[in-house]
């Protein structure tokens, strides 16, 4: 006890002397001092740990008010219909509608509905597969059921449903069948400008909404612009006038029908900006329900290929008049300039001859109107093939057409592979060279307007622009009056629709046989035309398929008597809806066209 | 002040220690156990089964565990601590090797009776530990860099494992509660600076490895992040949980649409509708008002832990009793946090309303641990 005591300090001295003096207890002193030692550090900690304890209590307490506001918050918000339950319009991807150049729609979208199965949810299985099956013939009541059983949870049944067979499926009452809100892409106006608008259809998809994907066409080459939400707003405005896109179509399914052609396209377009007013190839399709590409045979045969741009054919005589041009801007020749017809021509083990003799010469107009071979690929030997090259190529001839179309790219024109002196006379007149209807209406725009590359465009939008000057202006005016002599006093002259002044050149071309060589009896017949020619305002080119007029006791397969009077009747049905007002010259004349033959 | 400086005569003896418990916390947790079961009740379409039955049985056993607990001496709890701890480092490692799988992570112990989540236990045995270690340890050792590394090592212990099963969630959780301690024991404040700036650290590191080889979290971690910041851009995937969690806030407004009228969860929008998400069930049908009275009752039995953690003056028992409060209160927090989209959807649930065993019985036997430390607490210095 005491060995204890001395190892302990005996402090504070000034205390535990005195006490030792009065005789106290120094251990007790020491022992009280200690607890009050003790004391203060304990206080001095708990005011410490208070500091901090009050710190994580503000701490926590700011997360409290911060979760306090946010319920109060999330409380006074306008409660958001929930997602899942509404019709999921907002979940849409809309898709931008296209429209015509006066707003018109050509392609919209309508709500529509898939149907799936959720196996767990299903409650009669067996009574849910017999009555799908009844409404919907192509499924089989077994295999539903076996597929309901079985080990899947989740199954498509139908990709679209009409309001009424939704209703049907509905009725069924099994909650297993659900519906997936979709967005189904609409042509109102079925087969109209079917080749333009393309198609579309269902890209990734999802329980509640699917991506709709342009497949062709301008849904194809504008689908990035369509799909996104900030263009969509607006529609697509294309330079497409549907009543005259329906008139065209119309004409020109009737003459197909009338002179037994295969196909047809037709190409309407303004000279000074290249808008395409109406682009019709046939036979079409309905794009709603767009036809799977063939399996068999040629694609050039399905509905589904677009002559107009896609078809690259030899256009024949058309292409004389770009011959005479050429010469006239060269200053080989000028309009009366005496040219040697004289036939035939031997070159390269080839003939050339003309249709029907001409004599021994023709001045250069009357080699346009009256359509002379050897007229023309004697003017082209002046010129040359480096020349000629050249020109066609400055016109457009050398490569795809530029119109906003994915399927342009497939209508590269063919060229011939050398490009000598019998190339150069055969290409005069339209023959070893190949190109589509489009780049046809191309080139006679270049001439309507006076001379500047035009590039054709679908889009009303955009402000179009003129390419360089091909041509001077004085020798397109001379081209369009050896145009206008074809139709007044040439092989064109079916085309004359009283009043607004039509000039073009006709062409015929031999198809290309599957045996090598040509075919005489199928060809491929044009007309490319300017009206009126006075003020040139729009180019209308018309090809026929195999077309030929069995009205007369020989079949006529020329274009004069398929592509010309088709055109004609183009004209005359859509000049009025274009605004054109016809002009009589002197006293007026009844025409005699299709539209008033009934009377 | 340990317990051999007052005299255990003055602590309660037998069945007048109920007199004792600290009722209020006790009632508030009836209330918030109360409002579990309407609402499980409730997104069960009005009906008993297949949760509220359940959850009451349950909470009865919890129940009883707390009230016998808090009938042991506390200075035999903190015997304990070392052996718990352990215990639970030992469950985690089970869960490693034999646990069921469930939600893409493996955080189940099936016992057979019930199955036993060890990471909810871990965060009650590591609060005992560190009680334990800062109760032993002098003063003026506590901010000494050699005794950081122990407490250390105990936080990060337990932290590692639950991450590797895993769940981001309760991992950090653990560590929030762990540094929570730490702080109130009195670590310096130096270490907590250093802690924050490492960790902001680490948070870049995360969103800087990802998509590289070293990618520091699963793919469904960082999904869950970019949800959390932009639960829009998923509305139908990630984001779906948040989406339809808040639309049911909304729609319940300041008085909720009533009883058993909540449409998001009763017609099966919301996935989890009867675990972490039952608040939005809450919320829904009880509104602003329903939502805020249980903010309100979790927020009084903080206030009368604390209460009750000041006033004891045993520093064992006083630490304990702060760890088990602020566990509460950020399970708490935190799902209420996610529910509201204010922090990221991490598999927390709420605390006593929730649907789960585990949560449910670790909370009351923390609880009861908080009730020993009160009833035992020192009474009359010597």
């Amino acid at each position: 006890m005491t060995d204890t005591m001395n190892r302990i300090a005996i402090r504070p001295l000034s205390r535990i002397l005195p006490a030792r003096l009065r005789g106290e207890d120094p251990i007790r002193i020491e022992k009280e001092n200690l607890k009050i030692r003790h004391d203060q550090m304990r206080d001095v900690e708990r005011v410490r740990s208070n500091i901090r304890l009050l710190l994580i209590i503000v701490m926590f307490a700011c997360i409290y008010i911060a979760i306090g506001a946010r319920l109060a918050m999330l409380a006074s918000s306008q409660p958001a219909e929930p997602i899942t339950q509404s019709s999921n319009s907002s979940v849409f991807t809309q898709r931008g509608d296209i429209v015509d150049r006066k707003g018109r729609i050509l392609a919209t979208n309508l709500e529509t509905y898939a149907l799936y199965v959720e196996t767990r949810h299903l409650v009669d299985p067996l009574n849910t597969a017999n009555k799908l099956a009844i409404l919907f013939d192509d499924l089989n009541a077994d295999d539903l059921y076996s597929q309901f059983t079985g080990t899947r949870k989740f199954l498509w049944i139908k990709k679209k449903l009409s309001p009424e067979q939704m209703q049907a499926v509905h009725d069924i009452g099994d909650p297993g069948l659900r519906f997936g809100p979709r967005e189904t892409r609409l042509y109102p106006n079925g087969a109209l400008a079917s080749h333009i608008l393309g198609g579309a259809s269902f890209g990734k998809e999802g329980v509640d909404s699917a991506e709709i994907v342009g497949v062709a066409g301008v849904e194809k080459t504008f689908d990035s612009q369509l799909q996104d939400p900030t263009y969509s707003k607006n529609p697509l405005k294309l330079t497409i006038d549907l009543s005259i896109q329906a008139a065209v179509e119309h004409v020109l399914e009737g003459g197909m029908r009338l002179l037994n052609a295969k196909g047809a396209a037709a190409i309407l377009m303004e000279v000074d900006t290249g808008r395409i007013i109406s682009l019709a190839s046939l036979p079409d399709f309905d794009p709603n329900h767009r036809p799977k590409l063939p399996s068999r045979g040629s694609a050039a045969e399905s509905p589904l290929f677009n002559k107009a741009i896609q078809g690259v054919y030899e256009l024949g005589s058309t292409f004389k008049i770009f011959t005479v041009a050429q010469a006239l801007e060269l200053g080989l020749v000028d309009p009366k300039t005496k040219i040697n017809t004289k036939g035939p021509i031997r070159i390269g083990g080839h003939k050339i001859n003309d249709y029907r003799s001409n004599g021994p010469e023709l001045p250069v107009w009357e080699v346009i109107t009256e359509s002379s071979n050897l007229g023309t690929a004697r003017i082209a030997k002046m010129i040359g093939p480096e020349k000629q090259r050249e020109f066609l190529s400055s016109l457009g001839f050398s490569k795809p057409t530029t119109i906003e179309m994915i399927e342009a790219n497939g209508g590269k024109p063919l060229l011939p592979k050398r490009w000598n002196e019998l190339e150069t006379m055969t290409i005069s007149y339209g023959h070893g060279l190949s190109a589509t209807p489009l780049h046809l209406a191309t080139g006679y725009a270049t001439l309507a307007n006076g001379g500047r590359l035009v590039n054709p465009t679908l889009l009303q939008e955009v402000k179009p622009v003129l390419g360089p000057r091909v041509i001077s202006k004085e020798v397109a005016e001379n081209s369009l009056a050896m145009l206008r002599g074809v139709v007044t006093g040439g092989t064109a002259s079916l085309a004359d629709v009283d009043g607004y002044f039509v000039g073009g050149k006709t062409g015929t071309a031999d198809k290309p046989s599957s045996q090598g060589g040509y075919d005489k009896e199928k060809n491929i017949t044009n007309f490319a035309s300017i009206f009126p020619i006075n003020e040139p305002k729009y180019v209308l080119v018309v090809t026929l398929d195999e077309a030929q007029d069995t009205s007369g006791p020989e079949p006529k397969r020329t274009a004069g008597w398929t592509a010309v009077p088709v055109s004609a009747e183009i004209i005359a049905r859509v000049a009025p809806l274009l605004g054109l007002r016809p002009k009589f010259d002197n006293h007026s004349t009844i025409g005699i066209t299709l539209s008033n033959w009934q009377e | 002040m340990t317990y051999l400086e007052y005299k255990i005569r003055a602590v309660p003896k037998g069945f007048s220690k109920l007199f004792f418990l600290n009722w209020p916390i006790i009632l508030l947790l009836c209330a918030a156990g109360a409002i579990g079961i309407i609402m499980l009740t409730s997104v069960a379409g009005n009906s008993w089964h297949p949760w509220a039955s359940a959850q009451l049985k349950r909470f009865f056993v919890g129940f009883v565990l707390m009230i016998s607990i808090a009938m042991t001496p506390i200075w035999f709890w903190k015997s304990m601590s070392v052996l718990a701890y352990i215990t639970s480092l030992g469950l985690l490692v089970l869960v490693e090797f034999f646990g069921s799988t469930g939600m893409g992570a493996q955080r189940w112990l099936d016992l057979g009776f019930i199955n036993l989540q060890p990471s909810e236990m871990a965060k009650i045995t590591l609060v005992m530990v560190l009680a334990f270690y800062y109760d032993w340890l002098p003063d003026e050792r506590t901010s000494k860099p050699l005794w950081i590394i122990a407490p250390l090592a105990l936080i990060f212990l337990p932290f590692f494992l639950v991450l590797q099963q895993p769940d981001l969630g309760t991992s950090l959780l653990i560590v929030i509660g762990g540094g929570v301690m730490m702080f109130l024991a009195g670590v310096h404040w130096g270490y907590f600076g250093a802690a924050l700036s490492l960790s902001v650290a680490g948070i870049f590191a995360v969103f800087y490895s990802r998509g590289k080889d070293w990618q520091l979290l699963n793919d469904y971690q960082y999904r869950r992040i970019d949800t959390f910041l932009d639960p829009s851009s998923d509305p139908l995937g990630a984001g779906y949980h948040i989406t339809q969690s808040k639309i049911a806030l909304g729609s319940g407004g300041w008085t909720g649409r009533g009883f058993g009228q909540g449409t998001q969860s009763r017609l099966n929008f919301l996935p989890e509708k009867h675990t972490d998400f039952i608040f939005t069930t809450l919320a829904e049908e009880f509104g602003f008002i329903g939502g805020i009275s249980l903010l309100i009752v979790y927020a009084l039995i903080v206030v009368f832990a604390i209460i009750a953690a000041i006033r004891n003056k045993d520093r064992f028992s006083s630490l304990l009793i702060y760890g088990v409060t602020f566990t509460f209160f950020l399970y708490f927090a935190v799902n209420m946090a996610m529910v509201m989209g204010l922090a990221p959807v991490v598999g927390v649930p709420l605390p006593l309303v929730s649907y789960g065993g585990s949560s449910l019985l670790v909370l009351m036997v923390a609880f009861g641990l908080l009730q020993s430390a009160h009833v035992h607490k020192p009474r009359g210095v010597i």
